[in-house]
This record gives C-alpha cells, structure tokens and sequence, in this order.
C-alpha cells in the first residue's frame, strides 16, 4: 500500500506543479502589453495596430455576390467600395461615384471619381461598373440579390467616368440599391478569371472569393475559414488611408468566450453583445458597450390567410393586448424603442406623427367579441431558435391569456422555420426584418406587397390591394417629397390593417476595449473601420 | 492478425455505406431549403430558384446521392454549399485538429482517471476511494459546457488573488479561444477530457475490485509477489480488458463532445464544422465529415480490438 500513497502524492505533485509551470510562462506578450498601456497614457490619435474583432460568425463569402449576411458583407466592405455609401444616419453619400442625378424618371446619371485604382492595380473606370452590375444581373452568376437591381433595364458607358442607368419602370430608391454591400465593385481582371473558371466546370465566385481584389481601404491578406479573415491596409488607397495596419475578424461564437476576449485583450471588439451581457461588460473599467440604434424592425405577424386571424378586428385586439414594454424590457434589456409601423424611425420617410395602436386590453376585449370571439380562441406562435424570439413567443403567449387566448409555442430550427412559415403553415409568427437598403421601399414592398407573399418576406400573407397601390407608386415615384407623402398614407392603413404587431426596432451592441476610438457601427449593422485607431 | 485487420477494414465499407446513406437521407427529410437559407430570410424569390438551380438541388435524390457517392470513392466530396470551397479542403486541418483534441482528452482521462481508478479500488471504503468516487461523480455530472465557461472564467479571465500569496497576483493563466500553443490547449482538454476520466476511475475501480477477489491474485500473493507487482502485473493488466473497451468508445463520445468544446473555447475544429454546416443546410459538407468522423470511430476500434490481443493473448482474435 505504501507505494500507492507515493504514487498518488507524485502524481498530485506533478499537477500542482505544471500548474505552476503553466502560470509562470502565462503570456509574455499580455504582460508587455498591459505595462505599455500603463507607461503611455498620452492620448494620441496614432497610426498603426492590429485591431481583432471577435465575431459570432464567420464570413460566408467574400464574393459580394456569394452570399447575403452580416458577417460577410462586414469584411467585404473593408476591401471593396460602393458607388454611393450609407453613413450613420442612413443617408447617402459618395462613394466610387462623385455626383448623381436623374436625368429623366427613369434614367440615372452616376459621375465617377477618377484616379482609383484596385489592389491588383488595374483601373476603377466606367466599363468596370457595368461589367460588375452586368455580373449581379447574370443569371448564371445566381447573386443572392440581383432583384433590389431587375428594374435596370440598360446600361450605357458615356465616357470612362460617366455612367448611365436606365430602368424600365421610374424606381426611386436606385440610389440606396446602390450603396448596399451586394454592389461593392470587383477587380475587372479578377471578374474575367472568374468567368474563365467557370467555363471550366468552378462554380461562380470561385477566384474572387479565394484572392478578393477591390479599390478599399483594407486589402485582404489570408482567410481561415472558420477561424479568422485578416486584412491589411492598403497604402495605395485614393483617398485618405486607414490608421490600422491590419483587421482580423476572428471567430468567436459563445457569448461568454467573446467577453473573455475582450477582457484578457485578446481582441478588441466583441460582435454583437447579447443584451443581458451588457451588465457584465460594464462592470470592467477596461471595456464599454455601445449601442447603435437600428433599421430592423422585431414583429409577430399574424398569417392573414388563416382564420381567425384574416379578420382585421382580430388582430387589432391582439395588437392591443399587447404591452410591448415588457417584451422591450423583460427581454432586451430595454435596448429597443417601440415600434407603431414597419418603419425604423431612422429610415427617411418615417413619419412620427403616426401613433398606432395603443397597448388597451379592455378595448382589445371588446374588439374580441366584436369579432365575434368573446371567449377567445386557440392558435399556434412559431418561432425560430434565437433566445429572444422564443422569449418573446412565450412573453406573447401569457399576455394573451388575459383576453382568452390560448396560444400554443412551437419552436424550430432556424431553416426548417423559414420554409413553412414561407409556405403558410403557421398561425403565428415570431420573426424580423431587416431594410438592407435603407429605403423606405425595402421597410415595406417585400414586407408586405401581394407580389412578395412567402419566402420573399411576405410571410404575414398581407393581401391588400390598396396598400400594393400605394407601395407601387411609392417606388415609382421620383420627388422625395411626394413619394414620403405616398409612404404617410401607407404608414397610416398599416396600422387599420395591423398585419402584425410591431413589437419593436432593436439596439445593436458592441462590446469594446476603451483603447478602440472612432469606431463607427451603421444603423445596418456594418462596422465602419477607416477612421478606427487604436490609442497607445 | 493480419487476416483479422484485413477482415475488419472491409467490414467498414457496409457501415460507411450505411452510414452515408443515412446520412444523406437525413439530411433531406429536415424540413429548410439550402436555397432560402443561402439566400437570407430577406431574399426574393427568383433568387432562391437561381441558387437551387446552380448547386443542383433540381434533381432526383438517388441522382444526387449516385453522384456523390461515386466521387466520394475517388476523394472527392464534392464541395460545399456556401462557401464553394472543395469538401477536403474545409475539412484538412481542421481534422487534425479535432483530432488532437480528442487525443490529449483521452489520454488525460486515461491517465487520471487509471490512478484514481487503481487508488480506489486498492484501498476500497477508505476515505481516499470515497473522495474519488465523490469527485468522479461529480466530474461525470458536469455538463462540459458548463465546465469550459466556468474554467475560462477562472483561468483565462481569471480571479485576483490576496496579496498574502506570494509570487503570483492573478490565476488568468491561459487563453480563452484558439489552438496550438500549451496556453490554448489545457483549459479544452480539460474540459473535454473531465467525464471521460470519472467514467475510466469508476470503470477501473470495479473492475479492479472484481479481479482483486480472483483465485489467482490470492496465489500470486501466496507465492510472495511484490504487491507492486501484484496490482500492475496480474490485477491491472486483466482489469484493464473492459476499461480499453470503453475508453474506445468513450473515445467516440468525446468527437461528439467535442462539439460543444470547439464552439466554447472558438477552436476551429470539426465539430464547428459540422454544426455551422447542418445549420446552413450546407449538404456535401455534413455527409463528408460525417464520413470521416465514422471512419475515425471505426478505426479507433480496430485498434481497440487488436489492443485485447496484447492485454490478454488468450483472445482469438481470427
């Protein structure tokens, strides 16, 4: 026995000794780190850096036309640019094109800025624009969104810097279409390799997905897929340079790990925060979280092609009955403002004198048994496998109780929910929207127009032929002001139809090292890195 | 022997076949359509068709599993849905590197679990076996997700000591995320490897405990057999028969847990892999490192049935 004894106080040894060991040899380098923010508090805008962003999820693609998410277009947007950007407040401003104008209803005229060039060093230059928007549009090329540009009928190369669009229907927001990520203008020889390849049997997107060439500010450098993208600065760039030398989005998928990270200052930025993280993250004098409001809007529709629910006095009781505070609070953590419409109030055209349904359950009862539902009845919510939905699912379900009805949650798997709430299946439904283009248009027309029912958007399967009038000639319409006029009237009947409840419009949140300035997030969701120094 | 292996390395072409077939008919009857899902919850509808269209979705399932299963032969399988990236090359390093997970896993739980096991079982109701067996249940109770976030809390973010300890001020001693340097691989191995050593102590100890009463331990000791060389050489060694056997398996359970130990820790390994892929629909993707995955079980066995040969010769194994 006696040996036994020995051996387990070896073994014990050994362990307590390797932790030691593993204590001792730590991190060198975060322990230089640390002394050197402690030595130099000077502050100091100052050039240089390796910014790390842990990220949920890693880029798809880093082809603009190879997929449609976040994560994606975030880095995209570094190493491409657009004809015309988005800033904070979700207006438009010049990008590769100077200038634009209408020159009729339906003609476009874009001035683009002369002396870019790309990484690979070949020329920014009209016929570049054409055979990139030409690319969206090829059939072949599947892009993920070639319909925000179906309408663009021709296209005519003035002169190297003139560029004509002409659609086949007057469409106001071709502007805005221009700005989202999906147009960020690829490398002309790059493109060509492309098509080259898939001549040869590769499927499209292939090379530039592999070595993405573009005119922006970051140059991309090497991608681990599953691991991280890294970029580098582009020294060459047109305009005013980037102050980083380099990005990593690095892939960190558990909530808590991305806090770890940013913590122990193994990387920068957390995307996103969970709202009930927030708490947590304040607490550390080295981190803040900041919010951004957003262009999305949180909503539980109502399947119209489904009694009871395809009666307006239904579901304008069960938009009444709800108290949208305690979904905003109890589940976001208040980082949300209550929506009245489909419409962030940040995209322009909003109307705020617009004040919706208010939260009355007495009036929500009485409009019940108008409808002829006095003793309430049974449905289904679905919803997704976010936390938040299901929360809100299960907020939804208690508060409709009170006026007697008796919802039931059904949860699933993210794809297996967008299918068959596309096709109808469900009663209920707890999900988002997202207006990618930040055009009033994009709030509503694949929202809530008949042409969009199902898997385009439409999954409230909102049928009106009145607000379709309205939505048609609110795209159609050129002057800003008629055409806000036309979204006024919209925004008014959607609260008559209430298609579903507006739950709310989220805050989207990053956790950051105090180190990190002049970080710019979009109402998008986009980090904007040009200006992004780190301070010494 | 040769025969046996020879034997056993054909009977995995039925299981693979098996397996592959399951695999792809699974992944078919979960309700979500690549299409959609690679488009975005925003997408109109021509695009969902243009995307369906391109990847080949159009066609007979037999069609596309005949297709599949014909290059599969010829390592090629296929490429994946969403990033058009070859199948082989989102699998390459990450393979390895799950690989290696479960590998420093398995060996810490082997080799923890084999001392507290033997500690146990030699010294039966004392105050030491019911510590570890206490322990042992514990460490099997923990949900390892749990135990990764609590260990990097501790470990990585780290908790300030007093400053009567000397020499150290903080226990933030290891990375939070990654893989490859020692700072980076001990807080998932021990995550992942915990269960597996609870499971090994206990098995070790019973079985221990049930070779320790056997006729011929009593002789050795008899004859005056060192006790050292009573408990490896005779106790230990037929003990160790069902303990191999489930390390084996275990060694199965831990690919799947490493799963859950990938996405805590943000290491870049398979288990990420095949999550993020059955999450986007990404089909060729999950059938290949389902393929490779059974492949690794199915030899990891092998070895294991060729290991009772050594423990025990009396095992026949043609």
């Amino acid at each position: 026995m006696n040996f036994s004894r020995k051996s387990f106080l070896f073994v014990a040894f050994t362990l307590i000794l390797s932790l030691f060991l593993a204590a001792c040899a730590g991190d060198p380098e975060d322990d230089s780190d640390s002394t050197n923010d402690d030595a130099t508090e000077t502050s100091e805008k100052s050039e240089g850096g390796d910014l790390v962003i842990a990220t949920a999820t890693d880029a798809v693609s880093l082809d603009p036309n190879g997929s449609n998410d976040i994560s994606s277009f975030n880095v995209q947007m570094n190493i491409y640019e657009k004809l015309v950007n988005q800033d904070e407040d979700v207006e438009l401003q010049p990008g590769l094109a100077e200038s634009w104008e209408t020159i009729e209803d339906d003609l476009w005229e874009f001035k683009l800025q002369e002396g870019v060039t790309f990484h690979d060093g070949s020329e920014f230059n009209a016929d570049v624009v054409k055979m990139n928007i030409e690319r969206i549009l090829d059939p072949d090329v599947g892009s993920s969104q070639a319909s925000l540009y179906e309408m663009i009928e021709d296209i005519e190369v003035v002169d190297d810097y003139t560029i004509r669009f002409k659609t086949e229907y007057p469409f106001a927001p071709l502007a805005s279409h221009l700005a989202h990520p999906v147009t960020g203008i690829v490398s002309p020889d790059l493109i060509e390799e492309d098509y080259a390849a898939m001549e040869d049997g590769s499927d499209p997107g292939t090379i530039i997905n592999e070595n993405p060439v573009g005119t922006g500010y970051f140059k991309f450098d090497e991608w681990e897929p599953g691991n991280y993208v890294r970029l580098v600065r582009n020294d060459d760039y047109w305009n005013e340079p980037a102050h980083l030398d380099s990005v990593t989005f690095k892939v960190v998928k558990e909530d808590g790990t991305r806090i770890a990270e940013i913590s122990t200052g193994e990387a920068h930025i957390s995307h996103p925060v969970s709202p009930s993280d927030v708490e947590q993250i304040e607490q550390s004098d080295d981190l803040v979280v900041t919010e951004q409001s957003s262009v999305r809007l949180e909503y539980v529709g109502f399947n119209m092609a489904k009694e009871p629910f395809d009666n307006a006095l239904v579901r304008q009781a069960i938009s009444m009955a709800i108290d949208k505070d305690q979904i905003i609070d109890g589940i976001y953590e208040g980082f949300g403002v209550p929506a009245v419409g489909p419409i962030p109030p940040d995209i322009p055209g909003f109307d705020d004198s617009i004040s919706g349904l208010e939260y009355d359950v007495d009036k929500a009862k009485e409009l019940l048994a108008e409808a002829g539902y006095a003793d309430g009845f049974s449905a289904t919510i679905w919803t997704g496998d976010e936390r938040e939905s299901i929360d809100t699912a299960v907020n939804v379900q208690s508060q409709l109780e009170e006026i007697g009805i008796d919802l039931k949650v059904e949860e699933l798997e993210w794809g297996a929910f967008l299918d068959q709430t596309a096709s109808g299946e469900h009663d209920m439904l707890v999900v988002g929207w997202t207006s990618g283009t930040g055009d009033i248009d994009y709030s509503t027309y694949p929202l809530l127009h008949s042409k969009n029912v199902g898997s385009p958007g439409n999954r409230t399967f909102t049928e009106d032929e009145e607000l379709d009038e309205l939505l048609d000639q609110g795209r159609q319409t050129p002057g800003e002001d008629e055409r806000f006029e036309i979204y006024k009237e919209a925004q008014e009947l959607l609260v008559d139809i209430a298609p579903m409840i507006y739950t709310h419009h989220p805050q989207h949140l990053l956790g950051v090292r105090n180190e990190v300035k002049d970080l710019t997030q979009l109402p998008t969701e986009y980090l904007l890195l040009k200006d992004v120094y780190i301070e010494e | 022997m040769f025969t046996f292996i020879i034997r056993r390395l054909l009977q995995t072409i039925p299981v693979l076949i098996g397996v592959s077939i399951l695999v792809f008919s699974l992944m078919h009857l979960i309700p979500g359509d690549p299409a959609q899902i690679m488009a975005g919850e925003s997408a109109p509808e021509e695009q969902v068709e243009n995307i369906r269209e391109r990847l080949g979705l159009n066609e007979s399932l037999p069609v596309q599993y005949g297709k599949f299963i014909t290059n599969a032969v010829q390592g090629d399988l296929g490429s994946s849905v969403r990033s058009g990236r070859a199948v082989t090359k989102e699998i390459g390093g990450r393979f390895w590197v799950t690989v290696e997970l479960a590998l420093y896993s398995t060996i810490l739980s082997v080799f923890l679990g084999l001392i507290a096991g033997i500690v146990s079982a030699v010294r039966q109701y004392s105050f030491s076996d019911v510590a570890i067996m206490i322990v042992a249940l514990f460490g099997l109770s923990m949900p390892n997700f749990w135990l990764g976030l609590m260990l990097i809390q501790w470990f990585a973010m780290g908790i300030d000591l007093p400053s009567w300890i000397p020499f150290i001020d903080s226990t933030a001693w290891f990375k939070p995320s990654g893989w490859g340097s020692f700072s980076q691989v001990v807080l998932p191995v021990i995550t992942l490897g915990t269960a597996g050593a609870a499971i090994v102590a206990r098995m070790t100890r019973s079985s221990m405990l049930d070779v320790i009463d056997e006729d011929y331990i009593r002789t050795a000791r008899a004859k005056g057999a060192k006790e050292r060389s009573v408990i490896y050489r005779h106790a230990l060694k037929n003990a160790l028969i069902p303990v191999v056997t489930v390390v084996g398996l275990q060694f199965g359970a831990l690919l799947g847990g490493t799963i859950l130990v990938e996405t805590v820790f943000a290491i870049n390994g398979m288990g990420t892999l095949i999550v993020d892929s059955i999450q986007a629909r990404d089909f060729p993707v999950v059938q290949g490192t389902i393929l490779v995955v059974s492949l690794l079980f199915v030899f990891v066995n092998l070895i294991v049935d060729i290991s009772y040969n050594f423990l025990n010769k009396r095992i026949d194994l043609d």
